[in-house]
């Protein structure tokens, strides 16, 4: 192993998507056009990731679930917002907004049956289709949201392999486009779930989505959140989410994984491409410091060069052999 | 009151990036303290009503604290911080010389312009940006009344670090200043006509100040607080319902126009 003069190659291929690094926001962490309104320079210049995934669009717009929708527990936070969005139609327009965004875009999509997410999709492809050069966004890919706890449609259907392939083959049929299957760890088997989505058509599989959780208040014993129940995100799932992966990763060799969970430095992006996560995404993290993207794609960097690779590819799967 | 002009609008500058402090005083008032940081590039951006994201040192709290402007003078800022949680305790023993991370400004300001005459209304560490305010509505000349109501003794050390001139206090248990609520000082005050309310406390006493502020046939503005996690609009945690829909603090606020939130 040797490291170049010029430091790692940190490039990696999500499928078809060329990242420059492995880096990516979580859905729902970090909004491009907010950071953009508080920053110095030209954010759109200086955007720490190697692709966008913005928050989660539904066909519908979506009020979310009454406040208080967040709370911090050791190591973590709760939260339960609700896929709050103004719904795929308004959402649409906005795109023309952002066009200048270098970066490879992953449309994060919800919903609560199979025909709303081929909806989303096919609007998406729709309105690309009509799209002259540089008027959009360069959204290249979708990631199937078919995992967030935080909504009241019975069964999450995530958790069951039926509907994971349901919502796959809908979506399947609306685009030709990278399609990546974002799973729940709230399953007694997360490989069960990833099997139904790779045979139902899915690119990749990113995982994992928020732990279910309960946080009480104090004073009253009762649920303190508005939704009662949330999603607990941050360090204290690194651990979950890592064995996760790695079942993820040796169940479907060859299979792009997008991994997260609790991601808050570069060493533990590392982590997760020693786990054989082909590119990681940043959640918790980003709402700790408005530096924090920029600064886990530095240590990432410094991490490969400490500990003697001369690529991320190199990397990828380390913990998994014998 | 009817709707007549606009929202509060953003035309003074949000800055998240990250500044690293220098604490330069500490003041204590029983539970409350009131830290002053040396950050230049946040106080020359500053406005009434904004607020920062600071970092709890020790890296035992994941998320950092939204904490109004107490004040801003020449290149510092100070923060008024009550001990109510693990968090906010850690940040009231902060002393001289220690290194703190902030975040701002950030969210809406405290429309003053044109203000004649400014009437403040705050409840318990929801004073906490009336200071600010009050020191720019005086500075341009505008005539300002403020009025504080605290549930007790123990809440109403806060009113210690405030420094306007005419400045009433009531607590629920009569500890100090009148007996009662803010709303009983409010009773008892010659409003001049067109005086502008700016409200900041508990919902109870928001719905409270708006309930007198329409009565009076006055118009005003609120702050609310909300539990956040960014703090810069990205994860619509913080989320309060208003006339205009469900609308985050962080973002849209923590200034609303006191006609719009439904307390």
């Amino acid at each position: 192993m040797s490291v170049r003069a010029d430091g790692p190659d940190l490039s990696v291929k999500l499928g078809p998507i060329a990242l420059e690094h492995p880096l990516m926001d979580a859905s729902g962490t970090f909004d491009l056009l907010e950071y953009a309104q508080r920053y110095d320079g030209d954010y759109f210049e200086d955007f720490p990731y190697a692709a966008y995934v913005p928050k989660t669009v539904t066909a519908e717009p979506r009020t979310g679930n009454p406040a208080p929708r967040i709370t911090e527990t050791p190591a973590g936070m709760v939260n339960a917002i609700g896929l709050e969005n103004p719904g795929v139609h308004a959402w649409i327009e906005e795109l023309p907004r952002w066009a200048r965004l270098r970066q490879p875009v992953v449309v994060s999509i919800g919903g609560n049956a199979p025909e709303q997410y081929a909806a989303v999709v096919a609007a998406l492809e729709e309105r690309l289709a009509g799209a002259s050069a540089g008027e959009l966004p360069r959204i290249e890919g979708y990631e199937l949201n078919i995992s967030c706890p935080n909504v009241s449609s019975g069964l999450q259907i995530g958790a069951d392999p039926a509907s994971t392939r349901e919502v796959l083959a809908a979506c399947r049929q609306a685009t030709s486009r990278f399609l990546l299957a974002k799973l729940t760890p709230n399953v007694r088997d997360v490989t069960e779930i990833g099997a139904a989505a790779v045979e139902a058509g899915a690119d990749g599989l990113s995982l994992v989505n928020t732990l279910k959780a309960l946080v009480l208040d104090a004073v009253t014993l009762k649920p303190f959140l508005g939704n009662r129940t949330g999603g607990l995100c941050g360090p204290a799932i690194k651990p979950v989410a890592l064995r996760m992966v790695a079942e993820v990763a040796q169940a479907f060799p060859g299979t792009p994984i997008v991994g997260m969970g609790g991601v808050m430095t570069g060493l533990d992006a590392l982590e997760f491409i020693a786990c054989g996560a082909t590119a990681v995404a940043v959640g918790a993290a980003n709402f700790t410091a408005f530096e924090a993207p920029s600064r886990i794609v530095q240590e990432l960097r410094d991490e490969l060069c400490a500990h003697g690779f001369a690529s991320v590819d190199e990397a990828r799967g380390v913990a998994l052999q014998a | 009151m009817s709707g007549e002009g606009a929202h509060v609008e953003h035309d003074h500058t949000q800055w998240a990036e990250t500044s690293h402090c220098r604490v330069a005083a500490v003041r204590h008032f029983g539970a409350f303290a009131v830290v002053e940081l040396i950050a230049p590039r946040v106080a020359r951006r500053a406005a009434p009503g904004q607020f920062v994201m600071v970092t709890v040192p020790g890296g035992a709290f994941l998320l950092r604290r939204p904490i109004s402007l107490f004040a801003v003078h020449a290149d510092r800022i100070s923060l008024l911080i009550e001990a109510r949680g693990g968090g906010s305790e850690r940040l009231t023993q902060l002393d001289v010389g220690d290194a703190v991370d902030v975040a701002g400004p950030l969210g809406s300001a405290f429309p003053t312009e044109g203000v004649r005459n400014a009437l403040l209304v705050g409840g318990g560490i929801g004073c906490a940006p009336l200071q600010y305010l009050a020191d720019a509505l005086g500075a341009a000349g505008a005539h300002v009344t403020a009025a504080f109501g605290f549930r007790d003794f123990r809440s109403a050390r806060a009113a210690g670090a405030f420094s306007i001139e005419r400045l009433s206090v009531a607590t629920e248990d009569a500890s100090v200043g009148r007996a009662g609520t803010v709303i009983n000082l409010l009773a008892a005050l010659d409003v001049a006509p067109g005086t502008v309310v700016y409200a900041c406390g508990p919902t109870p006493m928001v719905a409270a100040v708006q309930r007198w502020t329409f009565a009076e046939g006055l118009r005003g503005y609120v702050s609310l607080e909300a539990h956040m996690a960014c703090g810069t609009g990205s994860c619509h945690g913080c989320v309060v319902d208003t006339a205009r829909g469900r609308l985050r603090v962080c973002a849209e606020g923590p200034v609303f126009r006191l006609d719009e939130v439904t307390a």
